[in-house]
């Protein structure tokens, strides 16, 4: 294993790899700072930048991305009270209440510092846990595959926000445009109406960059003119240090959420919101003074800032080592192992070695990284809030068509990219959430081949997936968290859309 | 707002019904003692009719309390209706915008129509700063052009004829 890090950090410390990391960690902090760019988003639109790079350099970038949007999300929510996030809704609730008080800097502070520490803490666990995990996956049959698909995409339909039933809807229909191109096993068309265009099924990329930027620019679009996004003043980096004594006083605090982050994030379809909000509440819940919360309160912001970042390795872990994604962003990235030639799971780890290690070690530099970053950057980062946004948008726009374009060189993936933008803006408008048919999109056709291929096994007979221990308690855990949420919802998450 | 909900949750359950009507057909398809290649598709299907029929179900239930509650219809404000029209006419700007530039893109290249895309998109979002205006289209197109068509490569559209010939000079 040994010689697994010494390559992988021999490797990702090369000068373009490096630099891969700077433009990555750079528009992760930027696209998650700004409101209008989900961290989902920013990875989705960086995926057409990675077609021209080796496979470590690509996702060296991504995982910077990814990192740095958590990050950046909560610059926003911390200066101008807007989550750049939906996972920053809690940094805003403490963050934004000590930048009202005067004490924005030392917020910006306590929230670069336990960002990183939750990040850095959860690629530790990524890294011990991957491998074991993966190992153990080993002996996963077709039963239990199909089983972690289930409870992914029913987790992720349950907890997505708004209604239950529009969740499930949205995740049918995912699943539904999964089936739709050449059966695999028998080799019938299926839904492709005699075009071309949906022989091959649709691609994930440009179906994701429909849903998720091109609509997200039409509902921006609607909005009235602005001229910039916002403007905030702070002053005093430098003299509001955080002391150390607030992080010995808190180190319990940081502890919990950043194992609460690292488990929520690694289980398959929950992310960082949901991370940030029960680790805020288990902060409330314990904290010695759990007057200050709502006003300001430290520990409520470390909490929520170390949970957010944690659930990046959480899920991370669960994409490498099982092939499922954790959560919507890591969804992109599965797509993005797809488009150079890669299939995450359990496999991975002894074919491609150099990929998973090289990733370990990118997040980890990342995490220590963002921190140079986001302390050097947040001016800057500042004075992007005062770039025209109408430019801003016409340029996502531009990028949007050249993930979708560049993947196959097609324009007809243009068109799937247009239709696609149009559905998910009717989608939003009418509170489907997106997440869970982008989940159903990606994960649709494992599903599918799993539950063939387990009543292959059991000739016909279905009770296969309830009588292999494993299958049955993930099956277990799926139908919890669809009916959970029906009973009792976090109020939160309800107006919390991801 | 109901009212239209009601219709979406029509046309979504015409939708799952005209694929599930299709997906019967692939049900013949298969090979003795084995799931067949509708199985997958009927089942999610006739589980996402159902729902939708359920989401319809009591989005109705609750457009009819409601307008048995607000007996005097609320009428919509001036400025919201202004508002509402405004939003709708950038909305379908928007939209037209995006599939001209799909459309002619193979016809005039991509470094033309994404320069004319921008220009045309920034002004449908009412930006009327004169430098803005001039400046960021060729901008954007110029960074574009060197990341994508010359830095990684991609194969954009030329054009044809003369736009072929004025691509070439670019990349």
């Amino acid at each position: 294993m040994l010689e697994h890090y010494v390559t992988a950090f021999s490797t990702i410390l090369l000068p373009q790899n490096l630099l891969a990391m700077l433009m990555g960690g750079l528009w992760g902090i930027i696209a998650g700072a700004l409101p209008g760019i989900s961290t989902s988003m920013a990875v989705v639109l960086s995926i057409p930048f990675t077609f021209g790079m080796s496979p470590i350099t690509g996702f060296t970038m991504l995982v910077s991305v990814y990192c740095g949007g958590i990050t950046g999300g909560s610059i926003t929510a911390v200066l101008f009270g807007i989550p750049g996030e939906p996972s920053a809704v809690c940094t805003v609730i403490e963050g934004y209440s000590l930048a009202k008080q005067g004490h924005a800097a030392h917020a910006l502070w306590v929230f670069i510092l336990a960002s990183a520490i939750g990040g850095i803490f959860s690629v530790f666990v990524m890294m011990a846990a991957t491998p074991v995990i993966a190992n153990f996956a080993m002996r996963f049959g077709p039963p239990e595959y199909f089983a972690l698909t289930l409870l992914g995409l029913s987790v992720v339909s349950g907890l997505s926000g708004g209604s239950v039933l529009k969740g499930l809807i949205s995740c049918l229909f995912g699943i539904f445009l999964a089936t739709i191109g050449t059966d695999g096993i028998t080799g019938v068309e299926r839904f492709t109406f005699g075009t071309t265009i949906l022989l091959g099924g649709i691609s994930f990329v440009t179906a994701m960059v429909g849903l998720l930027a091109v609509s997200e620019v039409l509902i921006e679009a609607e909005q009235p003119f602005q001229e910039y996004k916002g403007s905030a003043r702070y002053r005093g980096l430098k003299e509001e240090m955080p002391r150390l004594s607030e992080y010995k006083e808190n180190w319990l605090t940081l502890t919990k959420s950043s194992v609460i982050g690292t488990i929520v994030g690694a289980l398959p379809g929950a992310g960082a919101t949901i991370a940030s909000f029960l680790a805020y509440g288990e902060a409330a819940r314990s904290s010695k003074h759990p007057e200050r919360f709502g006003n300001g309160a430290i520990d409520g912001l470390m909490a929520t800032e170390s949970a957010n970042n944690a659930s990046t390795g959480g899920s991370m872990t669960t994409l490498l080592a099982l092939g499922i994604p954790g959560s919507n962003t890591t969804a992109m990235l599965i797509a993005a192992f797809m488009v150079h030639g890669l299939q995450p799971g359990p496999l991975l780890l002894t074919q491609r070695p150099d990929i998973v290690y090289g990733i370990f070690v990118a997040m980890l530099l990342t995490n220590i990284f963002l921190v140079a970053l986001s302390v050097i950057g947040v001016r800057m980062f500042l004075q992007l809030n005062r770039l025209p946004y109408s430019v801003f948008s016409a340029a996502i726009m531009i990028l949007c068509a050249i993930g979708a374009f560049g993947l196959n060189n097609s324009v007809d993936d243009l068109y799937v990219m247009f239709g696609f933008g149009l559905i998910g803006y009717y989608m939003r408008k009418f509170g489907f959430p997106i997440a869970p048919a982008v989940l159903g999109l990606v994960l649709g056709n494992l599903a599918e081949l799993s539950l063939r291929r387990s009543l292959l096994l059991s000739l016909g007979n279905p009770l296969i997936l309830v009588t292999r221990p494993l299958s049955a308690i993930m099956l277990f855990f799926a139908a919890v968290s669809l009916i959970y949420p029906l009973i009792k919802q976090p109020k939160a998450l309800k107006d919390v859309e991801m | 707002m109901k009212r239209d909900e009601i219709i979406v949750n029509l046309v979504i359950i015409a939708f799952f019904i005209f694929m599930l009507i299709n997906s019967l057909k692939l049900h013949e398809i298969r090979r003795f003692g084995e799931m067949g290649s509708g199985f997958w598709p009927i089942l999610i299907l006739s589980t996402a009719t159902l729902l939708s029929i359920i989401l319809l179900v009591s989005t109705l239930i609750k457009y009819l309390n409601e307008k048995k509650k607000a007996s005097v219809e609320a009428s919509i404000s001036k400025e919201a209706l202004v508002d509402l029209k405004s939003r709708r006419r950038k909305f379908a700007l928007s939209v037209i915008l995006l599939l001209i530039y799909v459309i002619i893109m193979p016809w005039i290249g991509f470094v033309l129509s994404t320069l004319i895309y921008v220009l045309a998109f920034i002004l449908a979002l009412e930006e009327r700063r004169k430098y803005v205006l001039i400046i960021s289209p060729v901008l954007v197109t110029a960074l574009i052009v060197i990341i994508f068509a010359k830095f990684i490569v991609i194969p954009f559209p030329r054009g044809v004829g003369i736009f072929a010939a004025f691509s070439r000079l670019i990349y």
